[in-house]
């Protein structure tokens, strides 16, 4: 049994560059999972019954449907029904937003749901309307008590980034996959990445809890 | 404190139940006791008051060792307290304690609660052991209740169900922690009542309280806490009517308390 | 472009098949992580400096790494390891439950650190031993705030399965892929895979909204 991780040395840029895409796609289906988690969250709770019924099922299903099947299906059968091809990236990008946001919005109706309801009582009753409320008021709170939660996603949305190497996206692990088969080296390519993703994945988790103990007592009512 | 006054003390001729040798407790850089030294007789009911962070429920906690002094020694029925968690616990088997929060386990039922303690620690038959704390509950004035959960319980109620939890152990000495800071005001009176029934039976208890009507009325013995010393101490009468410590006054009046 | 839906019908027993595997791999996960993170939560709590750090290791890492990698990991290093040729079914498995006993580690300390120390005080100070404490009064407790919990990881375990697809265990995804590649029914074999997987996973986070209405606890 002999271990040589020289393959990865030699070709530490090729995977340097897939590490590049992970974090590219991991920050840009944050961003858009957010605006769009939003956006859905806000229809959800404040919109008319005609909208909150649909967006209730699409949130619903990604809770359903496993991102293996999203992501695949964005790539290959998404181009067959509507005639437009999405380049890998933007495929894993258009499905990982798709799920992350049903997340977001569920994520945001219990930051919402769990403010204490005197506290809109109180805002009432100093004379501030409605969307004086929920902008000063309940949105600040709800979002601290989000964090924790938001968080953990944004945890997971790194690790779902991996699975976007299914339909050929060059993020880390697809470029792990092919060093490992050219080389021959699965063990110490594989052994590599699971470290790289874990040296990413470990201080993000930590900086999160240690961001939301600081400023958790300003969400507390 | 002058011998007279303490030899005058309810079974002064016996040894004491609970002795506190020059405790000392520190958390980190704060030091809660600060040496304390003071005595429990058999029988009597001991109230220790004070402002809040005297020290009164460290001392308190430091009998059955919820949390261990760092120095001095608690000598409990003629024993200082052993160091071994086995041995701590069956000297806790013979202390009962009642907590502010009540704390009663809410996953069972009244009864539940209160025949636990005989059944998982002493091993009491389970039949046995709940017919002792249906009558316990009745004592306590809660027969009817014994099959409902803390969750239907008021607050007073459920700290009737402590003592009476604490009692089915067989305590040679009760431990009340500020026992009715957490009711309202019209069920602090029947947890006193239950209390100084207690007392009258011959119970021996130390009580920490705020409830200055109680101490004046039924204890035997009252310990004036400030910041982890016993400035004072001495009969009810003497400490509520003529206080001779002058924060033992401003303490007193403070609560506006004018005898 | 014509669509015949007709494939999936013809090829039900074998979707029938991956279903009943994946079903299999998520109870048989589940049965293993649930005892696999009872001990590691107990091995962090141990006073032996080595087996707490170990447990609190094996937490760390195997909830920071991603699924599918570890499957992979699994498939190439478990037949070095153990020198004996694992299925696929039992490595995906090893993968999983490596993973979800991690998630459930943390899951069971967090129940039991969530009831109140005075619990733990009361039962005490009646003279309770600490593991007739955690017995009679903190895991009773604990239990009812861990079962949801338990409920939301076992519908993410259900979706996970499919990522085992990749070192051709044949459970659902991968049969639906399979089938595709022979038939060329690209759009239908897509997307009845993500309806036979709705209509698999749907009811499931139903009923884990109803556990946590049902037993969740709010302070």
């Amino acid at each position: 049994m002999d271990f040589d991780f020289s393959p990865i040395f030699d070709n530490w840029g090729f995977l340097a560059q897939g590490l590049w895409i992970t974090i590219e796609l991991s920050v840009a289906t944050m961003v858009a999972a957010t605006l769009v988690g939003i956006a859905l969250g806000l229809g959800r709770i404040y919109g008319p019954a005609w909208l909150r019924v649909p967006l209730t099922f699409y949130v619903d299903s990604m809770r359903a449907i496993p991102v293996l099947v999203v992501l695949v299906w964005t790539f290959f059968a998404f181009p067959l029904l509507t005639g437009i091809t999405l380049p890998p990236f933007w495929a894993a990008l258009a499905a990982l937003t798709l799920h992350i946001a049903a997340f977001v919005s569920e994520i945001l109706r219990a930051g919402l749901a769990s403010i204490r309801p005197g506290q809109v009582r109180a805002a009432r009753a100093l004379g501030m309307s409605g969307a004086q409320i929920v902008r000063k008021i309940l949105f600040p709170q709800a979002v601290v008590r989000m964090l924790p939660a938001y968080g953990s996603l944004l945890s997971v949305t790194i690790k779902d980034t991996a699975i976007a190497s299914v339909i050929a996206v060059p993020e880390l692990m697809r470029q792990s996959e092919t060093i490992s088969a050219q080389t021959f080296r699965p063990i110490e390519v594989f052994t590599t990445a699971m470290l790289v993703y874990f040296l990413i994945l470990f201080p993000v988790t930590r900086a999160v809890e240690a961001f939301y103990r600081r400023v958790a007592h300003l969400g507390r009512s | 404190m002058a011998s007279a006054l303490t030899s005058r003390r309810k079974n002064a001729d016996q040894p004491p139940v609970v002795l506190y040798d020059k405790v000392v407790k520190r958390f980190g850089a704060l030091t809660v006791l600060n040496g304390v030294s003071a005595q429990v007789n058999k029988g009597e009911v001991v109230c220790l008051i004070g402002p809040s962070g005297s020290g009164k429920s460290t001392l308190l906690r430091c009998t059955n060792a919820l949390e261990i002094a760092d120095g001095g020694r608690v000598v409990f029925e003629g024993q200082p307290l052993p160091k071994t968690e086995a041995e701590l616990r069956h000297v806790r088997r013979r202390m009962g304690m009642v907590f502010q929060n009540f704390e009663l386990f809410p996953h069972m039922t009244a009864l539940e609660n209160v025949a636990c303690g005989p059944i998982t620690i002493l091993g009491t038959d389970p039949a046995e052991a709940r017919a002792k704390a249906q009558a316990l509950l009745e004592k306590v004035g809660l027969g009817a209740k014994a099959g409902n959960h803390p969750s239907a319980l008021s607050g007073g109620q459920q700290q009737r169900v402590a003592i009476a939890r604490a009692l089915a152990m067989d305590p040679d000495v009760m431990l009340f922690d500020e026992p009715t800071s957490a009711l309202d005001p019209e069920t602090i009176g029947e947890v006193l009542n239950v209390m100084k029934r207690l007392a009258e039976e011959g119970m021996t208890m130390v009580v920490v309280t705020h409830e200055m009507s109680f101490a004046r009325r039924v204890a035997n013995w009252v310990l004036v806490f400030d910041e982890g010393r016993v400035i004072e101490e001495g009969s009810p009468v003497q400490i509520f009517d003529a206080p001779t410590h002058a924060r033992t006054q401003s303490f007193l009046s403070h609560l506006g308390w004018n005898g | 472009m014509t669509l015949d839906w007709n494939v999936v019908w013809q090829y039900r027993a074998d979707l029938a098949h991956g279903v009943l595997l994946t079903i299999a791999l998520t109870v048989a996960t589940m049965a293993i992580a649930v005892p696999g993170g009872i001990v590691v939560m107990l091995m962090r709590q141990s006073h032996v400096r080595a087996v707490s750090w170990a447990g609190t290791v094996f937490v760390e890492f195997f909830r920071n790494v991603p699924l599918i990698l570890l499957v992979y990991w699994a498939f190439y290093v478990l037949p070095i390891l153990a020198d004996v040729q694992f299925s696929a079914f039992a490595t995906g498995l090893v993968a999983m439950c490596l993973n979800v006993s991690a998630y459930n580690a943390e899951t069971f300390r967090a129940g039991v650190n969530s009831i109140r120390k005075g619990q733990l005080e009361a039962a005490m100070a009646m003279g309770m031993s600490r593991s007739q404490a955690m017995r009679k009064v903190i895991l009773p407790q604990a239990t009812r705030r861990i079962l949801p919990v338990l409920a939301s990881t076992w519908v993410s375990l259900f979706k996970d399965t499919s990522l085992v697809s990749v070192i051709a265990v044949g459970e659902l995804a991968h049969t639906a892929l399979q089938i595709r590649s022979q038939t060329f029914r690209v759009l239908e074999m897509l997307t009845a895979m993500a309806a036979i997987y709705w209509a698999l996973g749907y009811p499931q986070a139903k009923l884990v909204d109803w556990i946590h209405r049902k037993y969740g606890v709010t302070e």
